[in-house]
């Protein structure tokens, strides 16, 4: 991970902050004990802070590879959100429509579902760019707002709306829940609270595995060799006798899959329905800030997610107890990116006559480095 | 020297004064201080509406009780139940949620804390299905929207009988977002008082289907000003601004809800107010005296809690008269305004 880069955001932040007159200290101090648990002192309870950054990271997790995936290849993909949103839908319409089915059955039926839903959302645009070369930036960012309004439509005055004047959907059924590594008990009490506070769930297993299977993917098999290829040069991939087109389609149909089952997991382990709070959902853009802050690797999009997820629930902690708005929160995040995007801390580096060797770089260029030039090209010839 | 005893006095005698004040004042123990702590909903406290008067409601008890309140902004959905569960771990003395967006959330985290006391505007603590769970712990402060809108509606009905509209041909407007019963609570009000002042008047009623989009209301509204409608009000939160644009544009009087909405477009002339900082303020004052009551608190205009504004418009002393008469007779109990919009 760029770690100047959030180091510069955060020294940046603590200047807003003091020029607004409140003290950085009790900011970040907020935002630790909130993201971490760390040196709380207002009665904070720091299982809690933590279970609350492991809940937010986990969709970050899955989407920041559904990012990355196609990064690797050359693509851009801002339609993690929308992919993320049909998973949710497939997860919950098949979690009502059998919700009388045992769990070993409905809760394999629901995540893959909302896999498959995914990948269909994200297979679109893979096929488009690879056919007749639509530009996957336009194409998954329009299909984000169909997802959006077909999620309006089914659950205000739509088959999956919970009843009239609501605008949520029916609960899923119950064999379609994530378990909790704790059991959902108000009387039993853990850490000073009851057991059912901590909202950790088995989704984070789900996570981990995907990042892995990303890492496995990339580097330890020819087809993760082949999106490296066509990352790399599309023109060198072809001569190299690696099908672009193939590869395009099949890197959005995974990342799809992936962002699907985000949501899938969101709905199964924390929401168990649908709800209007999906409408300004945004976990798939803050994926791309992730897979771009992780540099693309797995090991870097965990770490990425764990930091953004203890920024969104820290924030809340550092609002009530230094009296600082939460907002500060977003402009870190949007400070960490510019300063990745701008790259300052390289450029300071390489400014100064300090005679060190550069900084070892990520076994390829970083992703977003090769996307310009590659996105723009024209679209491959048949092969 | 002379300066430095004398300064030494005037310590003395502030410290002397300070501690008189506190003698006098507090007989027994020294007062508890309770804390409160406020969640908005993803409108964030400058919505210029519910969580802004949230607010203004939380700062009014500060200044008035011995209270510690604290806010959190709650970014995304994702958020309620965080907010909510930090301050109940913290053991604050009221934690109140602002919207019917949050009652699964409220419903959910008051199960878990059941020593701490809730209350929820415009909601009750429910679970997935909606269903109001009735913990004990949960207080619900409900508004007589009907109330509201018969205030706007005299107003409205009187303009249309008198020939001080734009156009005068009887005929007013309603744009609601979703027919539900807090938006048709308001234009049941809104319809009855008009009818009561212009037995002759028509009120046309429209929906959105949307609470966001104003162009999605600036289409409705269009359709009643083309239809002679020539006073709209506006129903349907963030889409219903589009109704007050859209009555500018066209030339016709408009009326804002939930807030005083005077500076949305100079076509405003009067808003129907949902006092939610009368309600939040009254939730933290039972807190305080120690009568926290779970279940319904219906805030109207018999208890201050519900009434209207006038905007960018200069009342008429006959029409002031009329409202005051109506107003007088609703907090009386002669007059009720109906729930159900009348045909």
């Amino acid at each position: 991970m760029p770690f100047g880069s959030v180091v510069f955001a955060f020294a940046v932040g603590a200047l807003i902050v003091g020029a607004t007159g409140a003290n950085p200290f009790s900011a970040y101090a907020g935002l630790l004990c909130g993201g971490l648990g760390i040196g709380c002192t207002q009665g904070e309870n720091p299982a809690l802070e933590i279970s609350n950054t492991i809940v937010f990271a986990i969709p970050l997790i899955t989407t920041g590879v559904a990012v990355a995936l196609p990064f690797r290849a050359g693509l851009f993909n801002i339609g993690a959100e929308g992919q993320l949103l049909v998973g949710s839908m497939a997860c919950t319409a098949i979690g009502i429509k059998f919700n009388t089915l045992p769990s070993p059955i409905l809760l394999p039926m629901v995540l893959l579902g909302g896999m498959a839903a995914g990948a269909v959302w994200a297979g679109i645009p893979g096929v488009l760019k690879a056919t007749v070369g639509a530009h996957e930036v336009v194409t998954t960012i329009m299909l984000n707002y169909i997802a959006q309004w077909l999620l309006r439509f089914l659950i205000i005055g739509g088959p999956l709306q919970l009843g009239p004047g609501t605008s949520k959907s029916l609960p899923i059924g119950e064999g379609a829940h994530l378990a909790t590594v704790l059991p959902v008990d108000n009387a039993l009490i853990i850490f000073g609270l009851p057991a059912s506070v901590y909202r950790v769930h088995t989704g984070l297993l789900i996570a981990l595995a995907a990042a892995a299977l990303f890492a496995f993917l990339l580097w330890r098999t020819s087809f993760g060799y082949e999106i490296r290829a066509v990352g790399q040069s599309q023109k060198a991939a072809r001569y190299a006798g690696v099908s672009v087109r193939r590869t395009i389609i099949l890197t959005m149909l995974i990342a799809g899959a992936f962002s699907g089952l985000a949501g899938a997991v969101q709905i199964a382990g924390v929401d168990h329905n649908l709800t209007d709070k999906y409408f300004t959902d945004t976990t798939g853009f803050d994926a791309i800030a992730v897979a771009l802050l992780g540099l693309g690797s797995a090991v870097g999009i965990v770490l990425a997610a764990v930091l953004f997820g203890a920024l969104h629930a820290g924030g809340a902690i550092m609002q009530s107890d230094a009296g600082i708005s939460s907002n500060l929160v977003l402009v870190l995040q949007a400070l960490i990116l510019f300063s990745i995007a701008a790259n300052f801390v390289g450029a300071i580096r390489r400014g100064l006559p300090l005679g060190r060797a550069p900084a070892a770089l990520p076994p390829e260029l970083p992703p977003a480095a090769g996307l310009m030039s590659e996105a723009t090209a024209p679209p491959p010839e048949p092969t | 020297m002379a300066h430095k005893q004398l300064r030494f006095l005037g310590v003395v005698a502030a410290a002397m004064i300070l501690t008189m004040a506190c003698g006098g004042s507090s007989g027994g123990p020294p007062a508890k201080t309770f804390k409160i702590g406020l969640v908005t909903d993803i409108g964030g406290l400058n919505d210029k509406s519910f969580n802004h008067l949230a607010d203004v409601g939380l700062e009014k008890a500060k200044t008035d009780f011995k209270v510690q309140g604290d806010v959190k902004e709650s970014k995304s959905g994702d958020d309620y139940v965080p907010n909510l569960t930090d301050f109940a771990t913290k053991k604050y003395d009221l934690v109140i949620g602002v919207g019917f967006l949050m009652q699964e959330a409220v419903g959910t985290v008051s199960g878990q804390f059941p020593d701490i006391h809730f209350a929820i505007i415009d909601g009750a603590g429910t679970d997935a299905k909606g269903v109001d769970l009735k913990h004990p712990n949960v207080q619900s402060l409900y508004f007589k929207e009907q109330d509201a809108g018969a205030m706007v509606g005299v107003m409205a009905g009187w303009m249309e009988k008198n020939g001080k509209a734009k156009k005068n041909k009887h005929v007013i407007g309603a744009v609601g977002g979703i027919s539900i019963p807090p938006v048709n609570h308001y234009i049941a009000g809104y319809k009855w008082a008009a009818k009561m002042e212009d037995p002759s008047v028509n009120v046309l009623v429209g929906y959105s289907n949307n609470f966001t989009d104003p162009a999605k209301c600036k289409g409705v509204a269009k359709s009643q000003v083309d239809a002679n409608a020539d006073i709209l009000f506006q129903v349907a939160g963030g889409c219903g601004l589009g109704v007050l644009q859209q009555a500018g544009q066209s030339g016709v009087y408009s009326i804002g809800v939930d807030a005083d909405q005077k500076d949305a477009d100079p076509s405003v002339i009067a808003s129907a107010l949902k006092k939610v900082d009368v309600a939040t303020y009254t939730a933290i004052k039972n807190v305080v005296n120690n009568q926290f009551q779970a279940g319904a608190l219906t805030f109207s205009i018999a208890n201050e809690g519900a009434g209207y504004s006038v905007d960018n418009f200069t009342v008429p002393p006959e029409l002031q008269a009329e409202l005051d008469k109506v107003l007088g007779q609703i907090k009386s109990g002669a007059l009720t305004p109906p729930a159900d919009i009348p045909a």
